[in-house]
């Protein structure tokens, strides 16, 4: 026991009273500026819980009546991303909404400097929000940089009155109001504010799985004021997205040094420095976790992290790096937790590392479950059905 | 007619200055302190030493201490907090709870000398891991281990070989509001970097920092010692995060001036944490009806040549409840603020 006046990490209590502590909430802004009739609002349902973001105030995350925008990445490399939160939704029998008219947010491009000005990524922004208010759902954003996109863009509104003029101007050549919601929500914002509810419903054991995980970094780190924060995760040290929503399925998560590093996609990297993205992805990341935590599957919320965590470990293979590390999204979990079919829903086959003695240690024959899938690519192919529906998917 | 009793709120450097120069001058503070003793901040968080003299920081207390303590014109309340306020100035009514009883006390004048709280650095800067790692410390810790005259790793007891500070924590930060810069730390950093060395000779000690501000004769009397005497490493650049590697932290950051990331390992980490105001300070403006500026602090409406001077007529504040400050600063003002109230209350008029 070393005497010393000074405490250790553990027992130093923060003196923080987020009733006190500066802080930052937008909507004051928001609300004054639908007052002097500068915009309009799109309000969060009524059926939403509150959670706690990093400086304590209450965010509003809505449960149903969401307009789902989906992320360009998700829909071209790991579709399974997104139908497994569509498969929550409609698992819970919620009211949600998956538009036909939604457009790319352009941000991606934005971060390769190849897009065109701010009115332009604004009135993008804007004509989305006001394609959900005008079928009256709330948007729900997949994509992290979308979603750390249209913070940026919402806080660029509210502070620049040329700004607004601007995308006004855009918004009445569209016949579409320049509307903003309350709230910028993420679906894994959405997912942790039905961990009990997934929790409840799961039916396969995942107390035997350790997991790291990666947050995003345009979840965390632009707005940072927006991002979920709990004092029983970490501390409320680090963001409690993902994680929490783990340790309610049971999962073990497992701390490594470089969990706050960006997964390698670096915003731009990816486009314009690939080779960067791989090798920071590989040597980074992944071989990071597997030596200091050798965790089973790690966890992340993000089209771009998911994909570069993923797809990077052949090139660090071929290198013969310590890879080969599933990689997920929270959605995906928490479908499997459930009882998801890995194949037809996760749709895992598109993820580029192996994940086979993943889902054995959860007792899952992926032998079986594969001919399943194929059983039902087969009715496809000769002419049997169309496509594949949620009840051929279950 | 006034009363000529000037109630002071807050015991601490600032509140103790203007007590004494009230009392010298022949009329009466009644010093209204919440905590069981006097000396504020330095006494309240243990300070080893007072920047820039180094002068022993306990030793320096006692002496303002003294200088109220069985003074005739000085009414000492201590563990009292102050509740409610009526009246203008010449006839303020002060209520206040006092061991659990109510009291009210009469004054011609008040003076606020709340002062500041340090920041916290768990609040915003998680990046540096306060509440994570045992061997990062604040710079206020660092001041209590100088005082016990033990510098070691919290997580061993061991010696440190690699110590860094962290310059601007909770300070110069437009994302968590805190805009301004508070002064002291750079000074503080390089006082403390003194005293690493002189604990442990050995050691490599760094600063990362995004400008040293050290001002008026700081620059000579902390700055070069500690770079020439010393061989403290100053580098421009501020660190992004701190994680622990195996038994050693491991600060990131870029260096500005090499133009290039950076990752160095560490055994101790200290973050130069600065001033807010004190729960008390905005608890007082509120109960005394005093505009706050947009941090918190007390806004003071004489410009430069009125430091001391608040929105009511015969309330005055002085010290770092005003904004950060340092010890000549806060001194100064409290001068200032028992001048000027005694002047309010003369304006007004005294009994015969």
């Amino acid at each position: 026991m070393i005497d010393l006046p000074v405490l250790k990490a553990a027992d130093r209590k923060p003196t923080i009273d987020p009733a006190n502590a500066p802080n930052v909430d937008l909507r004051e802004e928001l609300f004054q500026l639908e007052k002097e009739g500068e915009l309009e609002i799109i309000r969060v349902p009524d059926n939403h819980v509150e959670l706690p973001t990093k400086y304590g105030r209450m965010k509003k995350i809505p449960i149903d009546k969401t307009w789902h925008h989906k992320s360009c990445g998700q829909c071209g490399h790991i579709p399974g991303y997104s139908a497994s939160i569509f498969w929550l939704n409609r698992e819970f029998g919620l009211d949600y909404h998956d538009p036909t008219d939604q457009t790319s947010c352009t941000a991606w491009n934005y971060y390769a400097s190849a897009t065109s000005n701010p009115a332009a990524q604004a009135a993008v922004a804007v004509r989305n929000f006001a394609a959900a208010a005008e079928v009256g759902y709330f948007p729900l954003i997949h994509c992290g940089t979308s979603f750390g996109h249209y913070k940026e863009v919402r806080h660029a509104l509210i502070h620049q009155h040329d700004l607004r003029r601007k995308v006004k101007q855009i918004m009445e050549k569209l016949g579409k109001k320049l509307i903003i919601p309350e709230e910028i929500v993420h679906y894994s914002e959405w997912v942790l504010a039905m961990k009990d509810r997934i929790a409840e419903r799961q039916t396969l054991d995942m107390s035997m799985i350790t997991a790291t995980v990666h947050p995003a970094c345009h979840y965390h780190k632009l707005i940072e004021e927006d991002a979920i924060y709990d004092k029983e995760i970490y501390g409320a040290q680090r963001t409690a997205i993902i994680t929490g929503t783990l340790e309610a399925l049971g999962i073990t998560v497992g701390d490594y040094s470089t969990w706050y590093d960006c997964c390698g996609f670096g915003f731009r990297h990816i486009l314009v420095s690939r080779d960067f993205s791989r090798s920071f992805a590989v040597q980074r990341k992944i071989e990071v976790m597997i030596e200091e935590v050798n965790p089973d599957v790690t966890v992340t919320h993000d089209t771009g992290c998911v994909t570069t965590l993923d797809q990077s470990q052949f090139a660090g293979k071929a290198h013969g790096k310590k890879v080969g590390l599933p990689v997920m999204s929270d959605s995906q979990i928490a479908a499997l937790a459930m009882g998801a079919h890995p194949y037809k829903v996760l749709q895992l086959h598109w993820h580029n590392t192996d994940n086979k003695a993943f889902l054995e240690k959860l007792g899952i024959d992926h032998r079986a479950k594969w001919a399943e899938f194929e059983a039902e690519v087969a009715k496809i192919k000769d002419g049997t059905n169309e496509f594949m529906t949620w009840e051929d998917a279950k | 007619m006034a009363n000529e009793n000037i109630v002071i709120i807050g015991g601490g450097p600032a509140g103790l200055e203007a007590a004494r120069g009230i009392a010298d001058i022949g009329y009466k503070a009644i010093l209204i302190e919440k905590r069981e003793r006097l000396g504020g901040m330095p006494d309240e968080a243990q300070y080893a030493t007072l920047t820039p003299d180094r002068r022993d920081a306990e030793e320096a207390m006692d002496e303002m201490r003294d200088a109220v303590v069985d003074n005739p014109g000085v009414e000492l309340m201590l563990n009292t907090t102050v509740t409610g306020a009526d009246g203008d100035v010449g006839n303020f009514t002060v209520k206040a709870e006092q061991n659990g009883s109510a009291v009210e006390i009469k004054a011609g004048a008040v003076i606020l000398a709340t002062g500041f709280q340090h920041f916290d650095p768990g609040r915003e800067t998680q990046k540096y891991g306060y509440y994570e790692h045992d061997d990062v410390i604040t710079s206020v810790d660092a001041e209590k281990m100088f005082k016990a005259g033990k510098f070691v790793r919290p997580s061993n007891g061991e010696t440190p070989k690699r110590v860094a500070f962290i310059q601007c924590v909770g300070s110069r930060d437009r994302q968590i509001g805190n805009e301004y810069c508070s002064k002291i730390c750079c000074g503080i950093s390089s006082q403390q970097s003194i005293e690493v060395k002189q604990h442990v000779p050995d050691a490599k000690v760094f600063i990362f920092y995004i400008d040293m501000r050290m001002y008026g004769y700081w620059e000579n009397e902390i700055y070069w010692p500690a770079q020439e005497k010393y061989k403290v490493n100053y580098i421009k650049g501020m660190a992004t995060e701190i994680i622990k590697k195996g038994d050693h932290l491991i600060v990131k950051g870029e260096d500005t001036t090499m133009r290039r990331p950076m990752e160095v390992p560490m055994d101790m980490v200290i973050l130069a944490v600065g001033m807010e105001p004190s729960i008390g300070t905005k608890e007082m403006a509120d109960i005394f009806g005093i505009t706050k500026n947009k941090f918190g602090f007390i806004e003071t409406i004489g410009g430069a040549l009125n430091t001391v001077s608040t929105n009511v007529e015969g309330v005055f504040a002085a010290g770092a409840c005003t904004g950060p400050a340092d010890l000549e600063d806060t001194v100064s003002a409290a001068g200032s603020a028992a001048m000027k109230a005694i002047g309010a209350i003369r304006r007004v008029g005294v009994p015969a």
